[in-house]
């Protein structure tokens, strides 16, 4: 690092950052019926590319979107849960990681898009920048699987034994900044909404009185 | 005066709940989850609560999953909630203190139904939780108060009617209910 460099200038290879809606795309290509949890920069993308499926947005709670995945994971077994993170979230509930590995989801895959900034609000340096080891933090915590992808097309190739894995998987992206944030996409399905959807997709409700009165 | 209440007695009441919460949904949509246990315990451990949690070991109908802050025990719960698991959360009066965010976002905005039973450690008592020493007792029912959150106190074995009465009432009211654990659990 350069002497007068800031923690969060110093990139942890000399590549060239995956771009996260690149990732989505491939991640949505071959979800199949999992559920997916993104959160803040993901999220703006992802209603685009995936607009119809089994998602849930993290939105209003920064930092949850690992723990609402668990809880999706814990309740849907029969399904696979992706949650599509941020290090600046999970870095607010950074606990989150032993709580996943002590549940010990075998559906649950937990992808990290490591930017080192707090993108949606104006690109700040996260707390030691892309120097922070998730993947070293993830092994200590105890998931089953713990691994960084810096190159797409080494995330191409690896993403099927991912997604079969025995969970709980972490896989920690090297990204550049996405197109948009919540801040300048705006809109998107308020959560409450989302809830609702997701819970019917799941459950099926057999009446319309029931879905509104189960909801 | 108030009284302490036994653990199996809270247990009971807990499976009964979850039994109930399981039949209405079960009721209502064509694939309800299904599971050998009853429903879930999210804690964060409650001293208060002790006795209840050390008896919830040894249960096999009810599964616990110690989570290490208030703000994932209630972002979990709603996970479990849209997948359509009944669940309920144990902490203590400092851990909403914790988490007020996480239950203004995710139960509150959301309108996620989330049923807590939260330890008033350190309550003295001969005097009402408003009314107390301690900071943490004295604030915990005006806290619920301004956030409009519904909350009832467990003040002995004869209350524990409450339990169901709340966990219906946060599925009623699409939001949080809570019932104030008020002495240390036997």
């Amino acid at each position: 690092m350069a002497p007068d460099a800031k923690p969060h200038d110093v990139k942890p290879h000399d590549v060239k950052p995956m771009k996260p809606e690149e990732i989505l795309h491939l991640i949505n290509a071959q979800r199949g019926s999992a559920i997916c949890v993104p959160t803040m920069t993901t999220a703006p993308a992802w209603r685009t590319i995936a607009p119809d499926d089994l998602s849930v947005t993290c939105v209003g709670f920064m930092g949850g979107a690992s723990s609402l995945g668990l809880g999706l994971a814990l309740a849907r077994p029969d399904r696979r849960v992706l949650v599509l993170d941020g290090d600046g979230s999970l870095l607010m509930q950074l606990g989150s990681l032993a709580t996943v590995a002590g549940a010990a989801p075998r559906n649950l895959v937990h992808f990290l898009f490591k930017n080192g900034v707090y993108h949606t609000s104006g690109s700040q340096g996260i707390p030691g920048g892309l120097t922070v080891d998730f993947v070293a933090m993830a092994k200590g915590a105890g998931y089953r699987m713990a691994c960084a992808i810096h190159d797409l097309e080494d995330f191409k190739r690896r993403l099927p034994e991912l997604l079969k894995a025995e969970g709980p998987v972490f896989v920690e992206l090297y990204t550049g900044l996405a197109e948009q944030t919540p801040m300048t996409a705006g809109g998107g399905v308020p959560f409450p909404q989302q809830v609702t959807d997701l819970r019917a997709k799941l459950l099926k409700p057999r009446s319309r009185a029931c879905e509104a009165a189960y909801a | 005066m108030p009284e302490s209440i036994p653990a199996t007695l809270i247990i009971d009441t807990l499976k009964d709940t979850f039994r109930e919460a399981r039949a209405a949904l079960a009721a209502e949509v064509a694939e309800p989850p299904k599971h050998s246990h009853l429903g879930w315990i999210l804690s964060v451990p409650d001293t208060h609560q002790k006795t209840v949690l050390a008896a919830l070991d040894k249960e096999e109908q009810i599964r616990v999953l110690t989570c290490a802050t208030e703000d994932e025990a209630t972002t979990i719960a709603a996970g479990l909630y849209i997948g359509g698991e009944p669940c309920v959360l144990m902490i203590q009066h400092a851990g909403l203190y914790a988490s007020v965010n996480t239950l203004r976002g995710v139960a509150m905005d959301g309108q996620i139904p989330l049923f807590y039973m939260i330890g008033l450690l350190s309550r003295e008592k001969d005097k009402a939780p408003r009314e107390s020493r301690h900071s943490m007792v004295r604030y915990c029912e005006p806290l619920l108060d301004t956030f409009g959150v519904p909350h009832a106190r467990l003040d002995g074995p004869d209350d524990v009617h409450l339990i169901p009465e709340y966990y219906r009432l946060s599925r009623a009211r699409k939001g949080p209910a809570v019932v104030l654990v008020g002495l240390e659990t036997i």
